[in-house]
């Protein structure tokens, strides 16, 4: 497999270029250490120009904040800064027009689709940069490299996450008698019994990156596993599937509605502000779209931890968001530098997008965090990085998951069974597709 | 002419042998200097800028694609080795890409009947006079003129599984239930309104386009024939049966090939609607060559999924262009 094969080097061989090459590189990167260590851009990323290209941001603030960052670092520093932004679902696309190009941004973002693995070879190593951050802020968290490592070296920085919570109408529930849903049964009692009474729920059951997130949340929690923790080959197949698949039907039937069919990554959030759903799993742009539309539903809106699937059993899928920087770039330092910059301001980053932004770094989790650790309903998010895993689990994002993910073969299977095909041939698909794009890529 | 040409003295005689010489000197240099090769010379001179425009921006990617398809090319890696027919194989392995085709060829047939009716009544509707005629010509292009994006988000709302206008004016008719009951239509959720809601889409958007088309076509007929065969006793659909439709066919059948081409490959409409969703219940073979091509990164099993349109659509403009060349003939 592509991802599993490491690179050849020949150690013993060490011709004059290659000591040139190794000891330039020993210098510039001892360089950029102090520069990073020192805070201070080098001089010869003055009168430079840096174009970053990133996504729209669910919490638009965000993004005048970021251009207004960035122009201050970019005039502080001396370089001319361009941010473009455009639909994470365009990125991809993009990505390919750039890199066929050998053109185009210097940074390149992505988001809940990470293609690191499809492009290392065309990236700049950050690992530097990843170290430093790392050192300075007491380590990044566990599920942080699977995203951007490839054969130990970092291709791009994790800057924040997008997890999702249980977002609750605890009105609902308390006038219900029912229980905090901090199990995905407690969650589907209520979903049971208030679905007669007009309050159905909801996650994405489409062709979008929220069914590709909530429903392996709860399959991971369930116990399931979605590829070995070497990455190498696919685990779907199992007891834990079965189980999980039986649960989430009756979930689906007996508290949901075919509209989960329709979705797309902002219907749950229009769901719980409209105040129909007595529960969503989703980012907190649902709180915020509720605070923002419906403040009487908002004032009753409370956030819960991952619902457990198995005793003591939580994983939460969140969508990763990564910045990389292109090979092609010629002003890889500015790129680094801003990249650092941006890393030390993560909690600039998390308190203008009003708690959205989840840092990667250890020590960012002090508690107060920003914003989530003053709002008494956000507080519970601060215990979120231990139970955070992202796609492949427990393996990392290789690329053919990012293939899979990409097709949407998981909330397919899922979608199959709902619509009333029988459980093994829904199975045997999604198996099927699972083994069909891993065989592809072991024979690459 | 000099006076000893005139007199048919020396100078004349060297000047029938200098015409026989170039008479001689044509014949011996081939046709390439007649007026017959200039024609043609100029001709291909004329053509060549056309040519040149097919050769680099039709041929040029079709021959890339083919290539791709023939390889493990991926979005991230430059060099590609060769599988042969890996890809191919590949998809027809995959149950999805049956679905896809079947998709493709509902979507096409049907939107292509809808857009023949609509845009012929359409048609017939602006060739009556009517007071703003004109503002009602210009109106009905729209939909064909709005960026693709806006249009469909536009609908996107219309068919929002809460919101839905459509929804809500059926309700208020008292053709479905209300929101919640089980008679509510959840457009993008339902697998086969999830098609038709983007078939519908399609039509919306390009049946204007098949209406111009044959408005020039019917303004095209000279009102003495229509007049002769009214004076014969033909009733209307006659008319438009034996006479209009003959005289048109050639710009129907560009039309037609025109707007299959574009129907057949189209993605904007279902990616923005659905994605390809519900469980593949829409997906069309464009979308799943963009969805595996582009942002799953495997560009040589793309290319050769997106490759299956070309013998879906060659049997159909071979049989159009033949069609085309007899009755020029």
């Amino acid at each position: 497999m592509s991802d599993t094969q490491p690179v050849q080097t020949d150690h013993a061989s060490v011709n004059r270029r290659r000591f040139l090459k190794v000891a330039g590189g020993g210098v510039a990167g001892s360089s950029l250490l102090t520069m990073l260590q020192a805070r201070q851009a080098p001089a010869q990323i003055k009168g430079t120009t840096l174009r970053i290209l990133q996504w729209s941001h669910f919490i638009p603030a965000y993004d005048a904040w970021y251009d207004r960052f960035a122009k201050e670092w970019g005039d502080k520093n001396g370089v001319k800064v361009r941010v473009d932004h455009i639909p994470h679902l365009d990125i991809p696309a993009r990505m390919a027009a750039e890199f066929a190009a050998g053109a185009g941004h210097d940074i390149i973002y992505n988001g809940s689709s990470i293609l690191t693995r499809l492009y290392y070879k065309n990236l700049a190593d950050l690992t530097d940069v990843a170290d430093a951050a790392g050192k300075k802020y007491g380590g990044w968290i566990p599920a942080a490299k699977s995203l951007v490592e490839v054969e130990g070296r970092w291709y791009g920085l994790p800057i924040f996450y997008i997890l999702a919570p249980m977002l609750y109408r605890k009105d609902l529930f308390d006038a219900n008698n029912l229980k905090y849903p901090d199990t995905w049964e407690l969650a589907r009692v209520a979903a049971r019994t208030l679905k007669p009474k007009g309050h159905p729920t909801g996650i994405a059951l489409s062709q979008c990156a929220d069914a590709n997130l909530f429903w392996r949340s709860m399959f991971f929690s369930h116990g399931g596993t979605e590829a070995e923790p070497s990455g190498a080959s696919p685990t779907l197949d199992s007891k834990e599937l079965r189980e999980f698949l039986r649960f989430a039907k009756a979930l689906f039937e007996e508290g949901m509605t075919p509209e989960v069919f329709s979705w797309d990554d902002a219907s749950d959030n229009r769901y719980l502000a409209s105040g129909v759903a007595c529960w969503v799993h989703d980012a907190i742009s649902a709180y915020r779209t509720t605070e923002d539309t419906n403040p009487p539903v908002f004032k009753n809106t409370f956030l819960g931890l991952e619902p457990q699937g198995l005793p003591n059993k939580r994983v939460s899928v969140a969508a990763p968001n990564v910045w990389m920087v292109w090979k092609f770039s010629k002003n890889q330092g500015a790129a680094k530098e801003w990249l650092a910059y941006l890393i030390d301001n993560d909690l600039v980053g998390m308190t203008e997008s009003r708690g959205y932004n989840m840092p990667y770094l250890t020590d960012r989790y002090k508690k107060p965090m920003p914003v989530i650790g003053t709002d008494p309903k956000l507080q519970i998010l601060q215990d979120f990085p231990k139970i955070v895993a992202f796609y492949g689990y427990p393996g990392p994002s290789t690329t053919p998951i990012q293939e899979i993910v990409n097709t949407f073969i998981f909330p397919d299977m899922i979608t199959r069974f709902c619509r009333g095909q029988s459980m093994e041939e829904a199975i045997k698909w999604g198996v099927g597709e699972y083994r069909r794009i891993y065989a592809k890529h072991k024979g690459a | 002419m000099t006076a000893s040409s005139s007199s048919g003295g020396p100078d004349a005689a060297s000047a029938r042998a200098a015409a026989i010489s170039v008479a001689s000197r044509a014949r011996t240099s081939g046709w390439f200097r007649s007026q017959t090769s200039r024609r043609l010379g100029v001709g291909y001179l004329l053509l060549a800028p056309a040519v040149l425009y097919v050769l680099l921006l039709v041929g040029a990617p079709f021959l890339f694609s083919l290539y791709l398809a023939l390889s493990d090319a991926n979005v991230g890696e430059p060099v590609a080795s060769f599988v042969g027919l890996a890809n191919f194989r590949a998809a027809l392995e995959s149950d999805v890409f049956y679905i896809a085709l079947r998709n493709s060829i509902v979507f096409t047939v049907v939107a292509a009947i809808f857009k023949g009716l609509l845009g012929t009544t359409l048609a017939f509707l602006l060739l009556q006079p009517f007071w703003g005629r004109k503002v009602v010509r210009g109106l009905v292009v729209i939909p064909f003129t709005l960026p693709v994006t806006i249009s469909v988000l536009s609908w996107k709302w219309m068919y929002d599984s809460q919101f839905s206008v459509i929804n809500w004016f059926l309700s208020r008719i008292g053709l479905v239930g209300s929101y919640g009951s089980p008679d509510w239509p959840v457009w993008l959720g339902q697998a086969h309104l999830a098609l038709a809601a983007c078939i519908i889409v399609n039509v919306w958007r390009s049946f204007p386009f098949s209406a111009i088309v044959l408005l020039a076509g019917f303004t095209s007929v000279p009102t003495e024939i229509l007049d002769a065969a009214r004076v014969d006793g033909t009733s209307f659909f006659q008319r438009f049966r034996y006479v209009v439709v003959p005289m048109i066919a050639p710009i129907l059948l560009i039309g037609f090939l025109f707007d299959t081409v574009f129907t057949l490959s189209d993605l904007s409409i279902v990616y923005l609607l659905t994605q390809g969703g519900p469980a593949n219940a829409t997906k069309i073979l464009p979308v799943l060559a963009y969805q595996v091509g582009i942002q799953a990164g495997a560009l040589g099993r793309g290319a050769a999924i997106s490759l299956f349109l070309f013998p879906l659509l060659l049997p159909l403009m071979i049989l159009l262009l033949r069609n085309l060349k007899r009755r020029e003939d």
